[in-house]
């Protein structure tokens, strides 16, 4: 299936938690719109996002066995949400399908989805360290490559970098 | 011995010529005037043994050494050592010893200070002692012993002391591992090393190492065990593998096993007292080669002993060098195909190594002790 | 510095009728006494780990009971320093994630930016260049993972062999771009310049050598009796469980699932060679164990250095003169958007997922590194074998810390 198939497949079947569909649009000079090139994805509810991706998995006709990649971004400093990133691949159906939550930075929390995919236990701890995006029953929330006292979320585009670190000046 | 100690210089002549070996009639040759106290002697004769013994080792060490780094080259498209010394890297081995001699002497904070200093002498005090058994050629050896093959085992397994004790002063958890490792081997390798060399013992009815060489010099110098019982081959690969294990050369050296272990008990040692543990394996090896090649390979007997003793020139210093020559060559032999399997096998694991040292091997020595002694007894009782 | 938090240690004496059974399929032998695990780390420092991570075994005598892999120490905040340079300052940058296979990394990265640039063409010279250097660096990378495979296993003289072929292959990429380890060599809308005179004959030597070695290779290790006792049933990853973990590469196909996104989800020309013939996707199949045990993962990485010999062979058929770059500015200036590409990676799919508001320098730079997801399976598999199985396996996942961390 093409992603526009898929969409519609998730819209048919009502899964919870869908959102929108965004494809790739050229500018529009009369709105300002810069456009967008690229990829298409899906915009899912953060908080039905366990739900979203059970089915996605457990759908014949989607069958998303593998969780690629799950990660976050913060598209500017000014931007009130934060984008949690999920990218699906189909190994029997040949697909792909990226997935977008939009995460608003007062509440930074959504479920975790290690249940359904357990490769996106490690892929949640970074973000958790990187972006302080909290995964609700997460089964081991440590930090993944920072030190267990790094203070700060460093991916975070309002990060600042630290002066010195445990007596190591960094200037 | 008792008289020497009672009278002195002056009991050299009486002594009985039982158990002469070659310090003996150093003793003899030289013009010793009687007035030197007998404990003096005594203790002069000790110290040339001991010095003789440890020059021994350093040099089938050093020369081991080398030959495991060309021998380990060669098989890897690489050269091996090629600079020091100029010709082929020769003096390689001599430049690293002066290297780990001046190395600083380091023992690690939780370590067992005693342990850790006294583990490298025993390992290195067990080698001396088994080799020291080893006699070199009819007439050139530290002590006559009709014992000599228990003699080895029994002194050489101590060196499982010394290992143990080093991983265990360590205080490193992988030099545990490694001491265990050793301990679990050692044991399970004892066991068909032995029962595989009593079909030797069967075969040549000695336990003697100078009377095994004698009773194999028929047939032109072939007349080795191997070809006398058709069950001494399968009993020298028992023993083959078995000897492998015992000296912890691959692909049974788990007790180092450096891709697991970091390097075994051997994780926290460094210079000189690393250097005796490296000395140790060497000689070890050596030594089962030699064993190997008495028991199993004629010892010093070749066509080239049959053709000097057709001349009448045994009892000769060139005889004595052509049997120290045969039997250096023929452990040497060993130690290459040690070697030759170490750079080519993968390491097994400790489940499967007791597997087969229990399960396979020591069955099969023992299969293999019942065959030779029927064909002994069919051989002598039967057909005589 | 405060010392890093240990993972929780709880004293597991285990009463007496706890007998396990062991991995060879016996029951323990169970003396009524009272015994601890031993706690021991594996790393940072370790042979076994390939780089410096480290692993929290705890273990039972030679019996593993837990492992946990603690990642970080090479963190070189990769992603950061993507959103804070130019979009072409960052490919040097994409060479040190998996320093094994720089040009798949090249590759991967500019994929990505490209996918944001729609009116970029890519000239088909460049396309076949780019082929073959991932290809040939492919097999380059799988001889380090068949070298170190061997080191792991104890094997010592394989290794040798193995880089005296990949020495071949980097003084071939030097000759291209200068470089050895880190090529920067496949840049955004092409490779950087034309081959050089008869390089393309350097490389059909190659081949026809590597093809003999490869056979001996084959023989001297992987059909080892001692190799094959070492690897087989040990370290097995299902297929559910692949998939759970998300797992991908040789990884994946080790365990029995046929797919390999050059065939599946073509990328340059691969759809096409597949078309003709050029390389098919080994799998697992259990043949000395059961499928998706290390033999199996390893046994895919060896034949597949054999494909993508057929690959480097059909493009040098194929190339034709002609450019090797596309109309790339100076400074690049992407079109705003985002693009997730993966491609397959000798480890598995290097992802790149890259956000332009249309600026100089991303705003996001995402690396999915196959490493890294491949490395958490471990956590899984080392429970219940024995110390010299752990290694094993951490050998059979071939990971490169560098891409693990970033």
């Amino acid at each position: 299936m093409d992603f526009q198939a898929i969409a519609d497949h998730l819209s048919v079947a009502q899964v919870p938690g869908l959102l929108s569909v965004e494809l790739p649009r050229s500018p529009d000079k009369e709105t300002k719109d810069k456009g967008r090139s690229g990829l298409p994805y899906l915009c899912v509810e953060p908080s039905r996002i366990v739900e979203f991706l059970t089915f996605c998995r457990d759908d014949d006709a989607l069958g998303f066995e593998v969780l690629v990649d799950l990660t976050a971004s913060d598209p500017s400093a000014d931007d009130e949400n934060l984008w949690i990133l999920i990218q699906l691949l189909s190994v029997r159906h040949r697909q792909r399908l990226g997935i977008k939550c939009l995460l608003p930075k007062s509440a930074l929390s959504m479920p975790s989805s290690t249940k359904v995919y357990r490769a996106a236990q490690w892929h949640e701890r970074e973000c958790m360290e990187m972006y302080g995006v909290t995964f609700e029953d997460h089964p081991d929330p440590r930090n993944m490559l920072l030190p267990d006292d790094w203070v700060g979320y460093p991916m975070r585009k309002d990060y600042e970098f630290p002066k010195e670190y445990h007596g190591i000046s960094c200037e | 011995m008792l008289a020497l100690m009672q009278n002195g210089g002056g009991a050299l002549a009486q002594t009985p010529n039982e158990g002469t070996n070659f310090l003996h009639e150093l003793l003899l040759w030289l013009p010793l005037p009687e007035w030197i106290p007998g404990w003096a002697l005594i203790l002069g004769a000790v110290g040339a043994g001991v010095g003789i013994l440890v020059g021994l080792v350093s040099l089938i060490a050093l020369w081991s050494v080398w030959m495991e780094r060309k021998v380990s080259g060669h098989m890897q498209c690489r050269n091996g050592p090629m600079y020091a010394g100029g010709w082929h890297g020769w003096a390689q081995t001599i430049a690293d010893g002066i290297k780990l001699f001046q190395k600083e002497d380091m023992i690690p904070i939780g370590a067992d200070r005693a342990l850790f200093v006294l583990s490298p002498a025993i390992v290195l005090a067990s080698i001396f002692g088994a080799l020291a058994a080893l006699p070199l050629s009819y007439d050139w050896y530290f002590a006559r012993m009709d014992l000599g093959i228990f003699t080895i085992l029994a002194i050489g397994s101590t060196t499982t002391i010394g290992v143990i004790m080093a991983g265990w002063a360590s205080n490193s958890k992988w030099s545990l591992y490694g001491a265990m490792r050793e301990a679990a081997q050692v044991v399970a390798y004892e066991i068909p090393l032995g029962i595989a060399l009593m079909v030797p013992l069967i075969t040549l009815g000695t336990f003697s190492l100078l009377d095994a060489s004698a009773l194999q010099s028929g047939f032109f110098g072939m007349g080795w065990a191997i070809f006398q019982n058709p069950l001494c081959l399968p009993a020298f690969i028992i023993f083959w593998i078995a000897a492998l294990a015992e000296t912890k050369r691959a692909p049974f050296d788990l007790p180092e096993a450096e891709s697991e272990l970091v390097a075994g008990f051997l994780t926290e040692f460094s210079g000189i007292r690393w250097s005796f543990f490296f000395m140790e394996e060497y000689a070890a090896m050596f030594l089962m080669s030699a064993v190997g090649a008495v028991f199993f390979f004629g010892g010093f007997e070749s066509p080239a002993t049959y053709a000097l003793r057709s001349a009448g020139m045994e009892g000769t210093i060139v005889f004595s060098l052509v049997c120290f020559v045969t039997l250096v060559l023929k452990a040497f032999t060993g130690v290459f195909l040690m070697m030759w399997l170490r750079w080519t096998l993968p390491r097994v694991r400790i489940d499967q190594v007791m597997t087969m040292g229990y399960k396979y091997l020591t069955p099969l020595a023992l299969i293999c002790v019942l065959g030779a002694a029927i064909w002994e007894a069919i051989l002598h009782v039967v057909l005589n | 510095m405060t010392s890093p938090p240990q993972a929780e240690h709880k004293p597991s004496i285990r009463p007496a009728d706890e007998a396990r059974t062991l991995p060879s399929g016996e029951r323990e032998f169970f003396m009524d006494v009272a015994t601890s695990d031993l706690e021991v780390n594996m790393g940072p420092q370790h042979p076994a780990t390939h780089g410096v991570m480290r692993v929290l075994l705890r273990t039972d005598g030679e019996l593993v009971t837990g492992a946990q892999p603690h990642l970080g120490y090479l963190h070189r905040c990769a992603e950061k320093i993507g959103e804070s340079v130019e979009w072409l300052q960052y490919l040097p940058y994409t060479d040190r994630y998996d320093y094994l296979s720089a040009m798949n990394n090249n590759l991967s990265y500019s994929l990505a930016v490209e996918a944001l640039m729609p009116e970029l063409e890519i000239p088909r010279r460049g396309t076949m260049i780019r082929m073959i250097c991932a290809e040939l660096n492919r097999i380059a990378s799988h001889l380090v993972a068949f070298g170190t495979y061997g080191l792991d296993i104890g094997a010592f003289t394989p290794f040798f062999y193995a880089f005296r072929e990949r020495e071949w292959i980097q003084a071939l990429f030097e000759k291209i771009c200068g470089a050895r380890l880190t090529y920067s060599y496949i840049r955004i809308g092409g490779v950087f310049n034309d081959t050089p005179p008869g390089w393309l004959q350097e490389v059909a030597d190659f081949c026809d050598v590597f093809e003999e070695k490869w056979q001996e290779y084959y023989d001297l290790l992987i059909e080892n009796h001692i190799f094959v006792q070492r690897t087989a049933n040990v370290g097995v990853i299902s297929e559910e469980m692949a998939y759970d973990f998300g797992l991908t590469g040789p990884m994946l196909r080790g365990s029995g699932v046929d797919f390999d996104l050059r065939r599946d989800m073509p990328y340059l020309e691969y759809g096409e060679a597949h078309d003709a013939g050029a390389f098919k996707v080994p799998i697992g199949t259990g043949e000395k164990g059961t499928v998706g045990d290390c033999w199996d993962r390893t046994q895919v990485r060896m034949v597949e250095m054999m494909e993508s010999l057929g690959l480097v062979r059909w493009c040098l058929e194929q190339i034709e003169p002609g450019p090797v770059i596309g109309d790339v500015p100076r400074v690049i200036k992407v079109p705003p958007g985002e693009a997730y590409v993966g491609i397959e990676n000798p480890r598995g799919e290097l992802g790149h997922y890259m956000h332009s508001d249309g600026g100089k320098i991303a705003t996001r730079c995402r690396v999915r590194a196959p490493s890294f997801v491949n490395l958490a399976v471990l956590e899984d598999l080392m429970p219940g074998t024995l110390l010299a199985d752990s290694v094993a396996i951490i050998g059979s996942t071939d990971i490169v810390i560098g891409e693990t961390d970033r």
